[in-house]
């Protein structure tokens, strides 16, 4: 009992929790009950008994034909949408698949997602996929990249003759994975990335009233090293960014906004609690956030909506099989805390893309929970918990600690271009890996248990090889067989308006109907807003 | 004091890995040049230009694009050692050691990378010395495989 035990964020926890343990202000918004403000309990009232959580996988690799192939797969297994991961080289750089950073490692295209050089290759993705009652993430999680997915999945609707309207589904264009997590050789500055996320987020406003427009993840700037209370906090910190953004344009009250800003996406990683209490303090801090600093009072604006992805961090590459435990142990701590959908990183993440048997177990694990395990049958089962409740308050005061002071630096762009950011979370990975180092924190097959003997190796989804040989012909034939009258014009027309205060998403609609591609749009956009040179060198 | 270059191979950012190992060789000495995500030719001429010791790749992609890289630094700058680390499936890794390149996937401690840093930047200034540091080195390893048992 004498020993020194603390979260993952280093929160220091007692043997045994009691009644004293639960401050006074946890009372009211316990009472309060799922689906009213302030949502500690949950975002609607009736949880999963009237709203299953939407299993919702991230998938993408090589050919628009391969891409298409997976998603029809996940769909037959039963996940509730389809989420499009894109080749990291072209899509997140805007980059032609000509492109002599491309070219210089060609081998690579395709492997980390599929290669979309325009709204013809959505086309055939989508092909017999019934897009008006599907739920989907088209792609566009890069800032930079976020209009072109967008307008492309938009188009192959619009020329099916469906109603925008109609569509549900959601955007990502996120700060995190685009500034922080994952940084891009080229990319424009998060300045030009807040004025995007506007323009995308007034226009499904205005034109898709069941889309969410972007959506923050924490994510990805947790798996980069930001502890609990961090993530809370750079999450509403970027909130506040875009609304307070918004809000100066003029068009829209905060109160329209604050909803399509407020489905956001969170870690769930491996420390069980203190996970479930970050997702409870979420919805409890967004819906005083907007309270206090807006002024808005009605409550579903203020209901905050959780898509969590499980930690691909926490995965293990040594005794891969072992990860569909974590995943497990992951997801059920996700749907404690009372998410809206879920992705459970895939067994072999430490190894390669996932197969479609890991796929299939990400799936599986969460069917699992939603029919044989019977949590699926009361709301917030762990509310009123006296160690989740103390827990859940500390992590709240913690954070509201870490916003206040990325407020006092002058708010998260702030933050984020003066390194402030990455500093903080490269400093607690550092921190968290020689915990590791030192066996001070125990992973199973890593510093424990090392020893497999009856060894289960798996080699790594190894997708297709083709891909930038099929894109380049690909490219070509667009070329060659569009009206490149329309094209030329369209782009002008792109590049007037990023000048502009006009919506950007006006004319990136016309351009991917003309057949514009990646890598011009890219062009334009690096024309317009130059390159944003990052504080740590990737 | 070693230079070592470290380079990612593709196009893919996440950079935990890359920064984590930099920060190891840093403080255990080296002088840690980090290139970011670079093409062949641009870490054949930092490996010259900054008279490097060691490359130390960070693979988030295919072998092809790493096989190449190393078949240019053979080429350009035959002295120098290389290493690698990142998503390297088994296949991959064992397809790397058997071209003499040391692999340290997820998960590996940053003791053994830093010592194979160590190692790989010891530079036989003649062959008898040669003959000393490979007794060297065979003791060192012997060493660390006891430390882990």
């Amino acid at each position: 009992m004498s020993e020194d035990r603390r979260t993952a964020s280093g929160i220091p926890i007692k043997g045994c929790y009691g009644p004293d343990d639960v401050p006074p202000s946890a009372g009211a918004a316990l009472a309060a009950g799922p689906g009213r403000a302030p949502f500690l309990r949950g975002a609607y009232e009736g949880m999963y008994r009237t709203k299953p959580w939407r299993i919702f996988q991230l998938s993408g690799f090589g050919n628009p034909a391969d891409e298409r192939e997976r998603l029809l797969f996940l769909l037959r297994q039963g996940e509730g949408g389809i989420i499009m991961e894109h080749d990291r080289n072209t899509a997140d750089h805007l980059y032609d698949v000509d492109h002599p950073e491309v070219v210089a490692r060609r081998e690579d295209v395709g492997l980390t997602g599929a290669v979309i050089i325009g709204v013809r290759d959505y086309e055939t993705i989508l092909d017999g996929i019934p897009i008006q009652d599907i739920y989907t993430h088209p792609g566009g999680a890069v800032v930079q990249h976020a209009p072109f997915a967008l307008a492309c999945y938009w188009t192959v609707a619009k020329r099916r003759g469906i109603d925008l309207r109609r569509l549900a589904g959601t955007g990502q264009s996120d700060f995190f994975l685009t500034y922080v997590g994952c940084i891009t050789k080229q990319q424009i500055p998060p300045s030009a990335g807040l004025r995007l996320n506007g323009d995308i987020t007034e226009f499904c406003l205005e034109n898709l009233p069941r889309w969410v427009p972007v959506s923050i993840a924490g994510y990805n700037g947790a798996d980069s090293g930001l502890s609990a209370p961090d993530e809370l906090a750079t999450v509403f910190a970027t909130a506040v960014e875009y609304l307070d953004a918004l809000a100066e344009r003029g068009r829209h009250e905060p109160q329209e906004l604050s909803h399509k800003v407020g489905g956001v996406n969170f870690r769930v990683g491996m420390d069980f609690f203190e996970d479930i209490a970050k997702l409870r303090a979420a919805r409890k801090m967004w819906a005083e956030l907007l309270q206090r600093r807006y002024g808005i009072r009605d409550e579903k604006a203020r209901q905050l909506r959780i898509h969590v992805v499980t930690a691909g961090s926490a995965l293990t590459y040594q005794q891969p099989f072992n990860n569909i435990a974590r995943g497990t142990v992951m997801a059920l701590a996700s749907v404690l805390g009372g998410v809206q959908s879920l992705g459970v990183a895939c067994y072999d993440e430490a190894l390669s893309i996932p197969s479609e048997h890991a796929h299939q177990m990400s799936v599986r694990i969460q069917q699992i929970l939603q029919h044989e395990t019977g949590i699926d049958a009361v709301a917030d089962p762990l509310g009123g918990s006296y160690y989740l409740e103390a827990l859940t308050a500390e992590l709240e005061a913690r954070a509201w600690e870490c916003f206040e002071e990325i407020q006092q630096q002058g708010g998260f762009i702030e933050a984020l271009d003066s390194g402030w950011l990455h500093r903080r979370a490269a400093r607690r990975q550092s921190e968290q890996w020689a915990e590791v180092e030192s066996d001070a924190r125990l992973i199973v097959g890593v510093n424990c248990h090392e020893i497999d003997e009856t060894p289960f190796e798996i080699d790594g989804f190894q997708g297709t090889t083709d891909a930038w040989d099929q894109a380049t012909a690909r490219l070509a034939e667009v070329r060659s067989s569009r009206d490149g009258a329309a094209a030329r014009h369209a782009l002008r027309e792109l590049e007037r308006v990023c000048r502009s205060t006009e919506n950007v998403m006006v004319p990136m609609m016309q351009a991917v109907d003309a057949d514009v591609t990646l890598g011009e749009i890219g062009d334009v956009f690096r024309g317009v807003w130059g390159d944003w040179e990052p504080p740590i060198r990737p | 004091m070693s230079r070592v270059i470290i380079a990612k191979t593709g196009l893919d950012g996440h950079w935990r890995g890359t920064l984590l190992v930099s920060r190891a060789l840093r403080d255990a000495g080296f002088e840690v040049i980090m290139l970011g995500m670079a093409r062949s030719e641009e870490i054949v001429s930092a490996a010259v230009d900054e008279d490097a010791d060691l490359v130390g790749l960070n693979v988030g992609g295919r072998v092809e694009v790493v096989e190449r890289i190393l078949d240019d630094l053979a080429a350009a700058a035959p002295g120098v050692a290389v290493f690698a680390g990142g998503v390297v499936p088994p296949w991959v890794l064992r397809r790397l050691e058997a071209r003499g390149v040391e692999v340290y996937p997820p998960g590996s401690k940053l003791g053994d990378i830093v010592a194979a840093a160590r190692r790989l930047t010891r530079r036989p200034p003649s062959d008898a010395s040669r003959a000393e540091n490979a007794l060297q080195d065979h003791e060192e390893r012997r060493d660390e495989r006891k430390a882990e048992q």
